[in-house]
């Protein structure tokens, strides 16, 4: 029993696809997750998540406002001009903007209310939700901390009671500045971010949607659809590109090659058959979700068929290419457990990539998952018209992918799979 | 039909071919024979255009098969060593599949897919999957696929490995066939007997190289492979068999059993079992082993040819 434990354990070892499933996938599964989820490197820069502001009053306040926002921790600062942070939203690079309207200082100084406005994407609700946690205090505390509290105060209260003698209002003021001192006096040493007097001073941002979505499609339904289906896709043109080594192996590739066919049609027919049934799959995912979940396709349909074409043939290069690539099944079936779940990870597949951390949503565009969800929250969510630049210029890089994965899979054919020796 | 000029392939420093020449006139059956990894598939591959070769060239019915592949790949069919089907087709689709890439027309492909499933005695199997098959009905498919669009020339392949005697006699009736019908046949193989039967002429290759080439009656002749006399005696004793090994000094001495090498069986037969007798040896049994491309490649080569 000892010597057949020994010689599996053996076997086990000399076999390097067992090792790399069970240690090295792992592995680096961990590591992109934890990166995914911010678990690394807590309180750096790149944890933080990403907020455009424009200035438009261009004043010592509306500049000093800027360094208190700056110096939120969870909060990386971006100051974008209004018509580039506009422009980065409709294309879904950033969720908002924190607009700083022209006569803040007056407001500040007056203890009127602050003119800003956070527009955003709609789409991208779960990340403005959590910079509004880290906001409202912030801004409700500004008067406090470079503005005119008093000011503050007597409007609030003239607001609050508006039918009060003139006795009474001086009373109160009066009464209110005394506390103010003593609270100003406490909260000196504060670090700003305190929220204790946001109830008090309120913490009202215009919020206006920049991007709306599409009320009949659920954010989550969007994700958990499109995400799912890129990445089972993925794997199963893997499965389909992997057909071109079987053919090798079982010598039926060989004997195509006895025919008078061109060798490289050999490939395009995997290819055409690799987009055909990858199409296939992806409608019948999409039908599945409008009959089951009530996802709206039909409104979004030319879109979708759009999306879904480029999504597909940028998926079945991919899987033609690394069958190209690798020298046999086994090879195809590690790298591609690899490669597919990294990509999936990192372009939005598993979580939407909004909830990572900055410098994994920038290395996202590598993986051809965030190019076709993002396409299909274009459709979907975001309510992009086909003729939109955004939407456009996705589908493009999809197909470029697809073309680029495709080119590199004849070259690899030719030198790899053609090479019978 | 067929000329082979000084073919010469490596694989890296390994020399499959050393430079292999042999010509095939218009309806021969040649057989290429020799043990495995003798350059017998190289050979074929390369005559199929599926492998380039270092150096030397392949006409095709005049045609280089390089500078002219289409050309020769539609007058031949291949039959390949593996069974080169799809498992989870049916094997009438595997031929509508196979047939369809030499562009015949479908309704004359439709009528040759019904002619060679009756030929190979599979009509009736013929819409259940390859998967199902035995070994020796996938055999009989696999040649099936290569007739499809009737080509002038067949290269088979080892076309009878590890086959039933049922699949292996049907093929050979359908080999004989079409043979008779006037089909040039490039066969391979490391079995002697099928050679025997089927071959005008022979080439042998070894290690890369034809080392003799001949008719079956030119390559006994032309060997050094002598005939042998196996003599079983009754109470074969030390003394006896010296007394033997005195007169016949070709020959070896196995338990009960003397073998004597002669290349002339009728004149030396007599003398043989004469001195036997003069010697004192009770003969019980006396075979004759004639000479065959066993015999032949042995004394060419040194090495038995299923080594």
């Amino acid at each position: 029993m000892i010597k057949l434990t020994i010689k599996d354990l053996r076997l086990f070892f000399k076999d390097k696809r067992s090792m790399l499933l069970s240690f090295a996938l792992p592995i680096a599964l961990i590591t992109l997750f934890a990166l995914a989820f911010g678990g690394a490197g807590q309180g750096k820069k790149d944890t933080k998540i990403s907020m455009q502001v424009s200035d438009l009053d261009q004043t010592p306040s509306s500049a000093s406002a800027m360094q208190v926002l700056d110096s939120l921790k969870n909060v990386e600062l971006l100051k974008v001009p209004l018509e580039k942070a506009q422009e980065n939203i409709k294309k879904g690079d950033q969720a908002c903007v924190l607009i700083i309207h022209k006569g803040f200082s007056d407001s500040l100084t007056a203890g009127k209310e602050l003119p800003l406005e956070l527009q955003y994407d709609e789409a991208q609700e779960i990340q403005v939700g959590l910079l509004q946690q880290s906001l409202i205090p912030t801004i409700a505390m500004l008067p406090f901390n470079i503005g005119n509290p008093k000011a503050v105060m007597r409007n609030r209260f003239d607001k609050m009671v508006p039918g009060a003698s003139d006795t009474v209002k001086q009373n109160i003021q009066h009464k209110s500045d005394g506390l103010f001192d003593a609270i100003t006096m406490g909260e000196m040493q504060s670090d700003g971010n305190d929220n204790a007097g946001a109830g008090l001073f309120g913490g009202d941002i215009k919020m206006t949607k920049l991007v709306a979505a599409e009320k009949d499609n659920s954010l989550g339904l969007v994700q958990a659809v499109a995400g799912t289906a890129v990445m089972m896709l993925l794997f199963s043109v893997v499965g389909i590109g992997a057909g071109i080594l079987d053919e090798k192996q079982e010598g039926t590739l060989k004997r195509l090659l006895y025919t008078p066919m061109n060798p490289i049609k050999i490939l395009f027919g995997k290819m055409i058959s690799a987009n055909v049934i990858s199409i296939f799959q992806l409608v019948v995912m999409f039908l599945f979700a409008s009959l089951v979940f009530g996802l709206d396709i039909y409104s979004h349909l030319s879109g979708l068929i759009i999306t879904i074409v480029a999504t597909a043939f940028a998926c079945s290069a991919f899987g033609v290419f690394l069958a190209s690539f690798a020298k046999s099944r086994q090879q195809v079936q590690g790298l591609s457990t690899l490669i597919i779940l990294v990509m999936s990870a990192i372009g939005g597949s598993m979580m939407p990539i909004f909830f990572m951390p900055a410098f994994m949503q920038k290395i996202a565009v590598i993986s051809v998952n965030f190019w076709s969800i993002q396409s299909f929250y274009d459709i979907f969510w975001r309510n992009l018209p086909i003729t939109s630049g955004t939407f456009l210029s996705r589908i493009l890089v999809l197909l470029l992918i697809g073309t680029i994965l495709n080119s590199l899979a004849v070259v690899l054919f030719r030198k790899n799979i053609l090479k019978l020796s | 039909m067929i000329a082979i000029k000084d073919l010469k392939k490596s694989y890296n420093s390994h020399e499959a071919l050393k430079g292999i020449s042999f010509n095939i006139k218009e309806g021969e059956f040649y057989g290429l024979l020799g043990p495995n990894g003798a350059g017998k598939t190289t050979t074929i591959s390369i005559m199929s255009s599926i492998l380039t070769p270092d150096s030397g060239e392949v006409l095709i019915n005049g045609n280089n098969i390089y500078t002219h592949p289409n050309e020769s790949k539609r007058i031949i069919g291949v039959v390949p060593q593996e069974i080169a089907l799809y498992n989870e087709l049916t094997a009438e689709e595997n031929l509508w599949f196979w047939g369809g890439l030499y562009d015949v027309p479908k309704t004359e492909l439709k009528k040759r897919i019904d002619e060679v499933l009756t030929l190979f005695g599979l009509s009736e199997r013929r819409k259940d999957k390859v998967s199902t098959y035995s070994g020796g009905m996938k055999r009989r498919i696999n040649i099936a696929a290569a007739l499809l669009h009737q080509p002038r020339i067949v290269f088979m392949d080892e076309p009878t490995v590890g086959i039933d005697p049922q699949s292996r006699n049907l093929i050979f009736e359908v080999i004989e066939k079409l043979h008779s019908n006037g089909m040039t046949i490039v066969y391979t193989t490391h079995y002697m007997e099928e050679a025997e039967r089927f071959c005008d002429r022979i080439g042998i290759i070894d290690n890369g190289q034809i080392i003799a080439e001949g008719t079956l009656d030119e390559l006994r002749k032309s060997s050094s492979a002598k005939e042998t006399i196996v003599i079983t005696f009754n109470n074969l004793n030390d003394d006896k068999v010296q007394k033997i090994q005195s007169f016949w000094k070709d020959c070896n001495h196995t338990d009960d059993k003397i073998y004597f090498y002669t290349s002339d069986l009728k004149t030396e037969l007599s003398k043989i079992i004469s001195q036997c007798s003069d010697a004192g040896a009770d003969i019980h049994n006396i075979e004759i082993k004639k000479v065959n491309l066993e015999t032949v490649f042995l004394s060419l080569t040194g090495k038995q040819l299923r080594d």
